[in-house]
């Protein structure tokens, strides 16, 4: 048996000027389908040693992957179907079965160098594996799946994935159910000796980007934060990533961003208004999940939302992290009522995350019962229509804007700790009903909803302020948080736990909407979209 | 009962506008000799205050655009004394607003200045901008205007102060715009523009005179 040694992983340069950026976007695993044409298949099964409490132990390491065959600078490189199986000897389950572990679960988080034109960074491979029984004999195998970031680079040059030391998180539980003393295990392994020159993961080629040839040797350093969604935790990434937006950038050679966004200015050489090219009035678009209608009718608009939710019973405020909405425009109708003209508009809604109608997963802390730390990892869900509704009073010379949103949504847990200590909460954790907020209008709007509320106003021949259809602006409102159903396993009921620590009514919820993207329209607006027609604007969380 | 006052205060806008329509060429001499110093020349225009479009009582607030042209000396009544090549409506990071959302203009030119009225005791021209050619946006509904919009100069100042008249504006195509903004709807305009001539401080004169 070998004992660890040094460790082969490569040294960790820190990514100075890189040109690469390990965009922190969740790449959840796509259907094989979306993905087969043009795909470059790794699998590879390596050495590893693994330090355990009985000492350190061989183990094989098999990842598999899917990656697009090459890609252009800019462009979005997103692993798909990544699998991490770690098959741990005969030695670890007698770790666990001293510690009278009957199922355990695991996470891997798996280092993955990256390295371009002699430039590296690390990204993160997270993957959980669902509960496996402990064999009473045997190797363990583990299998996980998760969240892998999306890569972007800057310039062109092969762009090369190496496996790096993986971090085995086991959560064992015993025969009742029950965490075992301790109730969680670590394990770092690292590539054994013999893996060395056989760790390399795939190697993509990078053409140039689709606009101009724009040299990699300068890259804007992000000003936006690393992270967008605290789902997936930046921690080993290079920071700040060296990045320039994914695929959203061209590589124009003036004022730096603020010809970023797909240009919608005619060809003629006419003038822009005043102070148009003063320099510095768009920063780089901060990193953003996926937001595209690829089927896009006249209507179609995308818009960014972010923004904060407070949970009062726990004294805390969430970020819900930017989420995209797809909308159809709906006309705008003029009818005259006895207070004045009307212009209605009805738009209709969803929300959208790599296909389903959901926000990113996002993480909460709070101090459940005023002293345990608890992080959650929840999901809002979409389960029926949402709405858009303005009603603008036509006042002249003012015009009076009023936008309800209206979206039934219920709150998904998918991960619970409480002092660090993991909660399975189960597959099927959820509110048992849709959240809920005072309906100024019940009869024509029954059922459980979140109701939003934009107000927005353009007085005698000012500029409009506050919320505006199309131009985004912020949403309040007040939200009951149901009871939750379907949470703990093996017996375990933690309804009682999570209902008592964040259900309850006058939870107050502020929204952010960016200016949208109308993806359909034959010219985008300037600043309004990115090249591939996903919105250019990603808001901030305001309170 | 609210609703019959409404509707007669926007009939009585257009009332009010028909009638300075009809009024006006009633109060001067015609100019058939136009005199532009200097002539020829490059021009910028820049708005004082905010530029403002109403469709149906929806308007559309720009606070920043500008224009550039050339402008020469004319006869005839009326007579243009002035193309505009180029308009731009917003700037980047001062967008044109609507409670619908930003708008986006983007002006398909030459437009002309056309004179066709000069009060030597003012040094004002009365006249119109025409062949108006723009296609607006806002969110999915895109609208296409056309027309004239009438609009006086004053050499003093260099202003010219565009105030479309009810009608002279059309929206000659619509997609997505419901009966907000149907084909047919008159848009109004009214936007003050700062005249130079190009890379000076110089402001431009128009005069009128019938010889």
């Amino acid at each position: 048996m070998r004992g660890p040694g040094p460790s082969p992983r490569p040294s960790r340069v820190r990514a100075r000027g890189a040109t690469i950026a390990a965009f922190v976007a969740l790449a959840p695993l796509l259907p094989a389908a979306a993905v087969a044409v043009g795909t470059l298949k790794v699998d590879t099964a390596l050495p590893y040693v693994c330090t355990l409490p009985s000492g350190p132990r061989t183990a094989t390491v098999r990842i598999t992957a899917d990656f697009p065959e090459r890609a252009a600078a800019g462009e979005e490189i997103r692993p798909t179907d990544v699998i991490t199986t770690v098959e741990l000897p005969a030695a670890a389950v007698a770790d666990l079965t001293v510690l009278e572990a009957a199922t355990v679960r695991a996470e891997t988080r798996l280092t993955v160098g990256v390295a371009q034109n002699g430039q590296q960074a690390e990204a993160a491979w997270r993957g959980t594996s669902p509960t496996l029984d402990v064999p009473a004999e045997g190797p363990l195998t583990l299998t996980t799946t998760g969240d892998v970031p999306i890569l972007t680079t800057g310039g062109p040059g092969d762009l090369s994935l190496t496996a790096g030391s993986l971090g085995v998180d086991l959560a064992p539980s015993t025969a009742d159910g029950a965490a075992t003393v301790p109730a969680s295990l670590s394990v770092t392994c690292v590539p054994a000796e013999e893996a060395e020159g056989r760790r390399v993961l795939a190697t993509l080629p990078v053409g140039p980007g689709p606009t101009t040839g724009e040299p990699s040797a300068s890259p804007t350093p992000s000003t936006a934060p690393s992270s967008a969604l605290p789902s997936s935790p930046p921690s080993s990434l290079p920071s700040p990533p060296p990045s320039r937006p994914t695929g959203r950038e061209p590589a124009s050679g003036t004022s730096g961003a603020s010809r970023s966004p797909a240009a919608g200015r005619t060809a003629d050489s006419g003038p822009q208004a005043a102070d148009d090219a003063a320099p510095g009035t768009e920063a780089a678009r901060p990193p953003a999940p996926t937001c595209r209608n690829d089927e896009p009718t006249s209507k179609s608009l995308t818009a960014y939302i972010t923004g904060y939710s407070n949970v009062r019973k726990l004294n805390g405020a969430n970020v819900i992290p930017v989420s995209c909405t797809l909308i159809e425009q709906g006309d705008p109708e003029i009818v005259f009522l006895p207070d004045g003209i009307h212009l209605f508009q009805k738009s209709d809604a969803e929300l959208s995350y790599e296909g389903r109608r959901q926000t990113p997963p996002f993480e909460a802390t709070f101090l459940t019962f005023g002293f345990a730390p608890t992080t959650a990892t929840l999901v809002l869900e979409q389960v029926g229509p949402m709405s858009v509704e303005s009603d603008i009073l036509l006042v002249f010379p003012d015009n009076i804007a009023e936008t309800y949103i209206r979206a039934p949504l219920v709150l998904r847990v998918l991960d619970v700790r409480v002092n660090g200590t993991r909660l399975d909460v189960g597959p099927s954790c959820r509110t048992a009903k849709p959240l809920s907020s005072p309906e100024p209008d019940p009869a024509k709007y029954p059922g459980d909803h979140l109701v939003l509320l934009g107000k927005g106003q353009l007085l005698n021949g000012t500029d409009a302020s506050g919320y505006v259809l199309t131009s985004g602006g912020p949403l309040t409102g007040e939200v009951t948080i149901p009871a939750f159903e379907n949470c703990g396993t093996g017996g375990e009921d933690l309804d009682r736990l999570l209902t008592a620590s964040i259900s309850g009514p006058g939870n107050y919820v502020k929204q952010i909407q960016g200016q949208t993207c109308a993806v359909g329209v034959e010219v985008p607006t300037e600043g309004q979209c990115t090249e591939d027609r996903q919105p250019y604007v990603v808001p901030k969380p305001a309170r | 009962m609210k609703k019959p006052t409404r509707n007669v205060a926007v009939v009585a806008g257009a009332a009010t506008a028909a009638f300075a329509l009809a009024v006006s060429p009633a109060s001067a001499v015609a100019s058939t000799v136009w005199t532009v110093n200097p002539s020829p020349a490059n021009f910028t225009a820049v708005n004082s205050g905010n530029v403002v479009l109403s469709v149906n009582g929806i308007a559309m607030t720009c606070t920043k655009s500008n224009g550039s042209g050339t402008m020469q000396s004319a006869t005839g009544n009326p007579a243009t004394v002035a193309s505009i090549s180029a308009i731009a409506f917003g700037a980047s990071g001062a967008p044109c607003t609507s409670v619908l959302g930003n708008v986006t203009t983007v002006a398909t030119t030459p437009w002309t200045v056309v004179a066709q009225d000069y009060t030597a005791a003012t040094g004002v021209t009365k006249g119109y901008v025409g062949n108006v050619d723009a296609k607006v946006t806002v969110g999915a509904c895109v609208f296409r205007v056309t027309g004239k919009a009438s609009g006086t100069y004053t050499n003093s100042t260099g202003a010219l102060a565009v105030n479309s008249l009810a009608g002279e504006l059309t929206v000659v195509s619509s997609t997505n715009c419901g009966s907000a903004v149907p084909v047919g709807a008159k848009p109004t305009f009214k936007g003050t523009y700062l005249v130079k001539v190009a890379g000076s401080t110089t402001i431009p004169t128009i005069v009128g005179s019938n010889p």
